[in-house]
């Protein structure tokens, strides 16, 4: 059963195609992450999916039904950028979204949330008076206190401190072991790769990657190399089977020519400088991020400072 | 339906609950009658400074005349008889021989004494004015003072003076001089209304009088609460959508609401905004009206008339502004789209006066059966005397009703496409063309 369904779905804005003939599967209960660059998509996908813009062709279902409006009462939707009334009281405007939502009496549910957040004794200010983080977290309660099957978050950690951004993480985590649906977009691949079942890629309007993590890395095959080394990544310059490397200062991590094997690179890196460490590995969902996303750069730098 | 009560509810309270609207609610319809309570407050606060006035009379017939006539003025009027308090200023006649052989060089000496403080001003009058027809220019009386135009000492001395020239005249005519006086009585014109029977006596009732109440005061009045109507529920609406859009609450909302429940939602919110204010003057307005034994001057019928107009102007400028609103990415955005989105409301505020003076007048019937002006108008015309016939204002209110719906209709479709866009700057080519195919 898949919560959401989309099935060859277009949208241009003038001459531009922001998502073109898009396909996607979200199965019920899973964490699906929407990965890709600035302007490849994200955005506008999800805005579909919340019926906020409709498709100019192909079509999307949600709990099995063509999207009309109503189903988005069973959606909770954090956009990128928060939007709160300045000069509402927080507990006031967490309800009236709340209740905007399916008509249900949020009130216990929002104290609930509140107490949940550290935010119970913010509940009777303005928002005026909330920090970033605070605004943030009171958007995340917004998105989830009407109880949505599926939530939808976009860029949901933006804006908020490690202890922050651990508490939302968890919080989705245990929405989801409580069978909520999650999507949620993402700039940080570190995140998209501990918490997703599913991530998918979206670039330039089309999807490059979609299955789970395992799935994706498997298309590239091992053809990464992690090494810590003595002298450092200059003297990784022009090593023959390399094609890229990615210097992370006490790490550096080499992207092997295909068919290339890595014990002949290991040892002609044994003869420019000591290895401390040596691991043949899967590329990462940043590595292969920097592969789609910015392939030409390839050929210009060599040795490149991640 | 339930989620737009639920928007309407959020845009009421969030309008109503603030100190905001209460201060407004009582400043709005003071600062819209300033000039008339300035009026009332300082009338009677005249300058009491004397004013020293020469007569140059070439004609040698009046100066005389308005010397005796300041005397007598200076010794009823100047005091208040009974506090002994000065009232008005005195005016001290000083009467100078005419300079024939010069007259350019003695205006210009006079005019210095004016300049210099020493004279209020001066007359001349010229030596043909008891017979003007012989000789126009030799009949000219000329006032010279600082604000000449707008001096009442200039309407005092022409009174004075053309009292004592019409005396002169039909005495030469050989009127009597006891007989001058009843024909010179000039009678006023009174003002009345129309006389009508009484229905239950059956007795003819004698007409009232007309009262500048009546006649001006009501339908300015009139005018100025649907202007009033219009600022508190409808224009807000153009920076509150703005505002939503460029904080991105729009697209929160839109995650549970349809673009038009929302545009709808903050529409209905200003139409309840605009009704408590409309309500809270009406019944001020009828409480101060009977305390002051006013109530009969009130034109009760209209009452009705004022709520629905008021409901579907706000839905017509509420369309417009909303999608106005939509489109503007800052505030500069908004303050240049204000004035197009007012002139449904200023111009019937300029017409006020010819349409007052000829409601029922060919133009100002066109004008006011004209969607955009209905409402401010079709009132303007029903509370002045003598009232429009019965179909125009239900025309009227026909007319506005389906424009009301095409505005809100066209609005839904530009706020549909234009509240998430972002830095696509309002032009009106992109705003027709959103109109037209959504």
């Amino acid at each position: 059963m898949h919560t959401v369904e989309i099935r060859n779905i277009t949208k241009t804005f003038g001459d531009v195609i922001a998502v073109n003939d898009l396909s996607l599967n979200v199965p019920q209960g899973s964490i699906y992450g929407f990965i890709g660059p600035n302007g490849a998509g994200k955005t506008t996908t999800l805005r579909m999916i919340m019926s906020i813009f409709y498709p100019d062709s192909g079509t999307i279902s949600v709990f099995g039904e063509q999207l009309h409006g109503a189903c988005t009462d069973r959606i909770g939707y954090l956009p990128e950028e928060r939007g709160l009334y300045r000069k509402m009281k927080v507990r006031e405007l967490l309800q009236f979204y709340g209740e905007l939502k399916n008509g249900l009496d949020v009130k216990q549910e929002v104290d609930r949330w509140l107490t949940k957040l550290d935010l119970s004794d913010w509940g009777d200010k303005k928002v005026d008076a909330l920090s970033k983080g605070m605004s943030q977290k009171v958007q995340f309660i917004a998105t989830v206190v009407s109880r949505p099957a599926l939530i939808i978050l976009d860029e949901p950690f933006t804006g908020l401190d490690p202890v922050n951004a651990d508490l939302i993480r968890e919080t989705v985590l245990e929405l989801q072991s409580q069978g909520t649906t999650v999507i949620f977009s993402t700039h940080d691949m570190s995140v998209a790769e501990r918490m997703c079942d599913f991530i998918f890629m979206i670039h330039r309007g089309r999807k490059v990657l979609d299955g789970t993590l395992g799935d994706i890395q498997g298309q590239y095959g091992s053809d990464t190399l992690r090494v810590r080394i003595e002298d450092g990544a200059p003297v990784l310059q022009k090593l023959e089977g390399v094609e890229k490397v990615a210097n992370f200062g006490r790490l550096q991590e080499l992207r092997l020519t295909r068919g290339y094997d890595p014990q002949q690179v290991l040892a002609a890196m044994m003869t420019r400088t000591r290895i401390a460490s040596f691991e043949v590995a899967k590329p990462s969902l940043h590595d292969i991020f920097i592969r789609i996303a910015r392939p030409e750069t390839e050929e210009e730098s060599h040795v490149e400072s991640a | 339906m339930w989620k737009v009560l639920k928007l309407v509810r959020r845009e009421y309270r969030a309008s109503v609950k603030t100190k905001g609207f209460i201060i407004g609610l009582c400043l709005a319809p003071v600062i819209m009658s300033g000039s008339l309570i300035a009026m009332v407050l300082f009338r009677g606060k005249v300058d009491t400074a004397d004013k020293r006035i020469a007569v140059v009379d070439r004609s040698g017939v009046a100066a005389e005349v308005v010397l005796a006539s300041a005397e007598t003025r200076n010794a009823e009027v100047v005091f208040d008889k009974v506090r002994g308090k000065k009232v008005k200023p005195a005016y001290h006649i000083e009467i100078a021989a005419p300079d024939d052989t010069d007259p350019a060089a003695q205006r210009l000496a006079l005019s210095d004494r004016v300049r210099s403080r020493d004279l209020h001003a001066f007359v001349e009058i010229g030596p043909g004015v008891l017979a003007p027809q012989d000789d126009p220019d030799a009949a000219r009386i000329t006032y010279h003072a600082e604000n000449a135009a707008i001096d009442e000492v200039r309407g005092w001395l022409s009174g004075q003076i053309n009292g004592r020239l019409r005396y002169l005249r039909l005495t030469s005519a050989g009127v009597d001089e006891s007989e001058v006086g009843e024909v010179l009585t000039w009678l006023p014109v009174e003002s009345m209304g129309l006389a009508s029977r009484d229905e239950d006596t059956g007795q003819v009732k004698e007409a009232q009088h007309s009262s500048e109440m009546e006649a001006v005061l009501v339908p300015i009045f009139t005018l100025f609460l649907m202007f009033l109507m219009v600022m508190m529920g409808a224009m807000p609406l153009l920076n509150a959508v703005m505002e939503e859009k460029t904080q991105r609450i729009a697209e929160v909302i839109l995650g549970s609401v349809r673009p038009f429940q929302f545009m709808l939602g903050k529409i209905l919110g200003g139409v309840a905004v605009s009704l408590t204010g409309l309500s809270v003057y009406a019944i001020l307005g009828v409480i101060v009206a009977s305390r002051m034994g006013f109530t009969d001057k009130i034109p009760l019928h209209t009452l009705p008339w004022i709520y629905a107009y008021a409901v579907l102007m706000i839905f017509m400028l509420g369309g417009v502004l909303a999608a106005l609103g939509a489109v503007c990415n800052d505030a500069k955005d908004a303050q240049n789209l204000t004035f197009p989105a007012i002139i449904p409301i200023m111009i019937p505020m300029f017409l006020l006066v010819p349409i007052i003076e000829a409601p029922t007048s060919a133009f100002a019937t066109g004008l006011s059966l004209f969607p955009p002006f209905t409402p401010m108008l079709m009132l303007l015309r029903m509370s002045a005397h003598p009232g429009i016939p019965l179909w125009q204002p239900w025309v009227g209110l026909l007319g506005v009703s389906l424009f009301a719906m095409l505005a809100v209709w066209a609005g839904g479709r530009i706020f549909r496409v234009a509240i998430l866009m972002q830095g696509q700057p309002p032009k009106l080519g992109l705003l027709l063309r959103w109109a037209i195919r959504g």
